[in-house]
């Protein structure tokens, strides 16, 4: 590997590290960096950066983990919940060149932007094919890229579609289905409304365009030629249907306006027969002891007649810094952190889908974790964003094109051709040509 | 010396006090309309103290202003009629000066014809008709000094006050502009008051002159009448240039001689030694030495001095002065 | 007399400082803008053949920007100004306690922009704010004030108008303070009242400070980004975003630096419009007349 260009050649640039410098103080003060844990006689010390709920989630493990006396003293540094928010404050600091951290639990959707700029050491040595193949399959995604693996999933989350037991006898096999019988359930008076998802312009609407895309048979990234194709019949048929879920009163207008929680709030206040959502969403249905409790179901996501539908994966993993003054011990926390022992317990407290085939099969998770079955199902067919460095500036030109259909300043045709358009000057502008191949090595200066 | 309607305007025990100050203690005054009466005295004696409380522009501690007989004492400055000339002219610089003259003339809802009528009259009175374009500071002080009077006049006041109206103005200026302001306001309808701290100016311009010295007028009549007949040693020593010489003849007694009273005679009272002569063209000035102390003697400009004369004076001549309290001594 | 040359050395210094801190940076965005240099190319500047200016024309997220940051410095630069102009007003008059009550009217705009933007987040803060708790105290429910876009930009704003409005009011003070008093005076000895003054006199004269202040806080507000980072990073769904935040996010979070320079540079052109049409504005509406000196 070369050794770190990218940095250097930032180095040079005075008005960048002058931002960063102001940016730092901002994060800092404004987060309240707090560590969890600081145990130890002479142990060496290994520093994880991860958003507070799920510094939360693992603190007990890993207070037993510093007590079994394994010669490391893990920290656990709690981040901001947000997510863009963490990932700026991790890449302030990598810029910098003197990371805090020896590891950073990383988002699916950043994996290619750090990887091209050069922040991550590859796992391979550590964990050779025979680790992953003991993963279900859509867990195996999203933690490679090119010859290399990046990164060691910690959870295997999808999205998911809720549905009311009490309004009908089984979920909707695919997309006609859902809305013929939101309509039926609607005209009836049963319910007012069909379908809530996320509509509002962020990330959260294009994971859903991601479901609907794939659901569609189209597709957003094609790796081979390392290009978008959101023009494509297909894809605009896929827009085409969400458009039709607001004109047609089966989703309410506001859908435009919401995000995960305002989705959740108003299924479980019993508004509506079907929600989009994280698997997280059915603990707080069940823990809220609303109207819907006890009579909610939540299967895969649908796709069109005869295609394949499938959530978005969501996941979090762990990634190694290059740079940590102690890969070795860093790896023993990753094993750790990502073993059958950590996830097991986030499954049942948190609702966090494991990656491990094998908790999968065990008979006590499953009556603990009553999704499991659901979340496993799910990762035989996840839908993988964009592994594209650029995948920050075409996923917020998309959710921004798609938001103003979905208000009504264009209809599907136009608004996808626009989306592909806007993605191919991005990359002509990101890349120098639209299609250098994905998560290509940066080239030394 | 006046009566209580009488016309003109009239001072009725003026006061005004700042904090512990005393900056006007009880003035008493009476303006005929179309006199010129000017106020005189050193910086903080009172004299701009007393224009701003004609002018309404600072609230008076006690007394009352009188305008033919009508109190002005609870009227604004907006509402006296009063025009006032400042010692900066205090020309509105963002205005040309035709835009000067009318802003007063606008602010009191005055019809656009009878605006342009009156300014086109008053600039054509003062000679600024070419001027009328330029702004405040393309002008020279004495051009400045000329529209600031425009404007006083402009508005046909009641009264107008000067407030050392030429002292931003050169030596020579100032005496060739005496007779015209003097043509310019006096002898009109208005009563005048002229702040000067210059005897001169007050002698050309005024036809009383009113003292002040700490707050309080030491005199007031015309310039001859304060010269021959001061009513203490201040008022003496303020008036007349070379200043009066003051003698410590007897105890409880001063004496006051002016310079021109003194001669050189051969039996002359007092023996004197020359210490220095100035020359001035049409008089000379001797200092001369005496068991007094220094003495100033004008004499004619070929008068021969010898280096050891005696001096000698006239009787009617002697200011006599108790030199405790600066009283006049008559007997 | 000073020769034309040796003026020309004079001021020499201060032209190598500007073009060093000015002329470079501008130049090198220039140049870089027409370069593609992110994590793709390794942070090696590849020739785009002016990609990044086309996708700018194109990026709704810029002009939407653009539109916000206009909108954004409009108004609060004229609340600051009237407010300012207010509070200037007040200052001027002589009051018991004048000096202390000035040092205490600086105050806002002495604190640091990231520390004064984090006590209106806390202030701010559902529900955990004194905001939030004064209204559940008189029987309201808590609100999401930096989670709606129309209440967040109220809050911006207000925010900025808190901060420099005393810099305003100080700038207009001084001002106030070169009007000579017997103006004033003689303009009530007409019988002006005092709105007449302001309006024949004060405010003309006023004139060229107005601009001054109207122009360097134009470019401020236009500029604006710390206030907006910190306090709503630019949310909810990029309703606050300014067109600095926006380049920043570009080299920061993308790690796009060819395009954040494109839109560094844009920004500045953009810049140059309302700042030129105000001073061109402002200048006509009377500058010169106070600048003529006598012939």
């Amino acid at each position: 590997m070369a050794a770190r260009p990218p940095l250097s050649s930032l180095r040079r640039q005075p008005a960048v590290l002058g931002l960063l410098a102001v940016l730092l103080l901002v994060l800092v003060s404004t987060t309240g960096l707090k560590s969890v844990q600081a145990v130890a006689a002479e142990p060496v010390p290994i520093r994880v950066l991860m958003p507070a709920p799920l510094a939360d989630a693992v603190a007990g493990p890993v207070a037993r983990f510093n007590a079994s006396g394994s010669g490391v003293a893990l920290e656990v540094i709690r981040g901001p919940l947000d997510t863009e928010t963490i990932s700026d404050l991790a890449i302030s600091s990598l810029l910098l060149g003197e990371a805090p951290f020896d590891l950073l639990l990383v988002d699916v959707s950043w994996l290619a932007k750090y990887v091209a700029a050069g922040w991550f050491l590859p796992l391979e040595r550590w964990f050779g094919p025979e680790v992953l193949a003991a993963m279900e399959p859509g867990a195996r995604l999203g933690n490679g890229l090119g010859e290399h693996l990046w990164r060691m999933p910690l959870t295997g989350d999808t999205g998911l579609l809720y549905w009311r037991t009490d309004l009908m006898e089984r979920p909707p096999r695919d997309t006609e289905e859902l809305v013929a019988i939101s309509r039926d359930l609607q005209r009836r008076g049963r319910v007012r409304w069909g379908y809530l998802w996320q509509g509002r312009q962020y990330e959260g609407l294009s994971c859903v365009m991601v479901e609907m895309l794939q659901g569609f048979g189209a597709r957003w990234w094609d790796d081979a030629t390392a290009r978008t194709v959101l023009d494509s019949p297909q894809a605009v048929a896929a827009a085409g249907w969400l458009d039709a879920l607001l004109r047609d009163g089966v989703s309410p207008k506001a859908v435009a306006n919401y995000a995960e929680n305002d989705a959740l709030q108003s299924f479980a206040a019993g508004e509506a027969a079907f929600l989009r959502n994280w698997p997280y969403a059915w603990r707080e249905i069940e823990k809220g002891g609303g109207p819907v409790k006890g009579k909610v179901g939540v299967t895969s996501m649908v796709g069109a007649p005869g295609e394949q539908g499938g959530g978005t994966l969501g996941t979090w993993g762990l990634s190694l810094i290059k740079g940590s003054p102690h890969p070795e011990e860093a790896v023993a926390v990753i094993r750790w952190l990502t073993g059958p022992v950590v996830q097991r317990q986030l499954a049942i407290e948190q609702g966090y889908a494991p990656t491990w085939s094998r908790l999968y099969d065990d008979p006590d998770l499953q009556r603990r974790a009553p999704l499991l079955a659901v979340q496993r199902q799910a990762l035989r067919h996840p839908q993988l964003r964009p592994l594209t460095p650029a995948y920050a500036q075409l996923s917020d030109l998309l959710a921004r094109q798609v938001n103003g259909m979905l208000t009504g300043q264009a209809g599907p045709d136009q608004t996808m051709a626009t989306a592909q358009r806007q993605s191919l000057q991005v990359l002509r502008s990101v890349a120098g040509t639209p299609g250098s191949p994905p998560g290509s090595p940066p080239r030394s200066p | 010396m006046s009566t209580a309607s009488g016309a003109g305007l009239e001072l009725r025990q003026l006061c005004r006090e700042v904090g512990e100050r005393r900056l006007l203690d009880r003035l008493d005054l009476h303006v005929a309309p179309g006199e010129c009466v000017a106020l005189l005295g050193p910086s903080g004696c009172g004299k701009s103290t007393t224009l701003r409380l004609v002018a309404g522009l600072d609230p008076a501690s006690g007394g009352q202003v009188l305008l033919d007989g009508e109190d002005l004492s609870e009227r604004g400055p907006g509402e006296r009629q009063v025009a006032m000339v400042f010692q900066s002219y205090a020309l509105y610089p963002h205005l040309s000066v035709a835009g000067n003259l009318e802003l007063g003339l606008q602010v009191r809802g005055m019809a656009v014809r009878e605006r342009q009528r009156r300014i086109d009259a008053t600039l054509d009175l003062l000679q600024l008709g070419e001027l009328r374009h330029r702004r405040p500071a393309q002008l020279s002080g004495g051009q400045r000094q000329r529209v600031a009077l425009a404007r006083a006049l402009l508005r046909q006041p009641r009264i107008v006050l000067l407030d050392e109206p030429m002292s931003n103005l050169d030596a020579q200026l100032r005496e060739d502009l005496r007779p015209e302001l003097r043509r310019l306001l006096c002898g009109r309808e208005q009563p005048v008051i002229y702040v000067t701290h210059d005897q001169q100016e007050a002698v050309g311009m005024a036809d009383r002159i009113a003292l002040l010295e700490a707050g309080r007028l030491q005199q007031v009549g015309s310039p001859r009448e304060l010269y021959t007949n001061p009513a203490n040693r201040f008022v003496a020593s303020f008036l007349g240039r070379p200043a009066i010489n003051l003698l410590s003849i007897e105890p409880g007694r001063q004496l006051g001689l002016r310079p021109e009273h003194l001669h050189l005679s051969e039996d002359g009272a007092v023996a004197a030694r020359l210490l220095r002569r100035e020359w001035w063209g049409h008089q000379q000035l001797l200092w001369l030495d005496s068991q007094w102390g220094t003495l100033r003697v004008l004499t004619a400009p070929e008068t021969a001095t010898p280096q050891e004369p005696r001096l000698s004076w006239q009787r009617q001549h002697e200011l006599w002065f108790d030199p405790q309290s600066g009283a006049r001594l008559l007997h | 007399m000073r020769t034309r040359s040796s003026s020309l050395l004079l001021i020499l210094p201060a032209l190598v400082l500007l073009a060093a801190v000015f002329l470079y940076p501008l130049l090198r965005y220039g140049w870089l803008s027409f370069h593609a240099s992110s994590v793709l190319t390794g942070l090696v500047p590849v020739p785009n053949g002016g990609a990044n200016w086309g996708r700018l024309l194109d990026d709704v997220r810029f002009w939407t920007d653009a539109g916000q940051t206009l909108r954004f410095a409009i108004c609060s630069v004229a609340l600051e100004l009237l407010g300012g102009l207010a509070l200037a007003l007040l200052l001027h008059r002589p009051l018991r306690g004048r000096g202390p009550l000035r040092a205490l009217t600086l105050l806002p705009w002495a604190l640091p922009t990231t520390v004064m933007a984090l006590g209106w987040r806390w202030i701010l803060n559902d529900p955990h704010g004194p905001l939030n708790a004064a209204i559940r105290s008189l029987g309201g429910s808590s609100y999401g004030f930096l989670s709606t876009p129309a209440t967040t930009w109220f809050f911006v704003v207000l925010a900025d108008v808190w901060k420099t409005m005393p810099f305003v009011a100080l700038l207009l003070l001084a001002g106030l303070q070169t009007i000579p008093v017997d103006l004033e005076e003689a303009l009530r000895l007409e019988g002006a009242s005092r709105l007449q003054i302001l309006r024949r006199l004060t405010l003309p004269l006023l004139v060229p400070y107005i601009t001054l202040a109207v122009l360097f806080r134009l470019a401020q507000a236009l500029g604006v980004f710390d206030l907006i980072q910190v306090l709503t990073g630019g949310g909810p769904a990029g309703s606050t975003e300014s067109l600095a935040l926006y380049a920043y996010l570009n080299a920061m979070r993308f790690l796009d630096f060819g395009y954040a320079s494109t839109v560094m540079l844009a920004t500045f052109l953009l810049l140059l419009v309302p700042l030129g049409g105000g001073w061109l504005l402002l200048r006509r509406a009377g500058l010169e007349r106070t600048t003529e000196r006598a012939a």
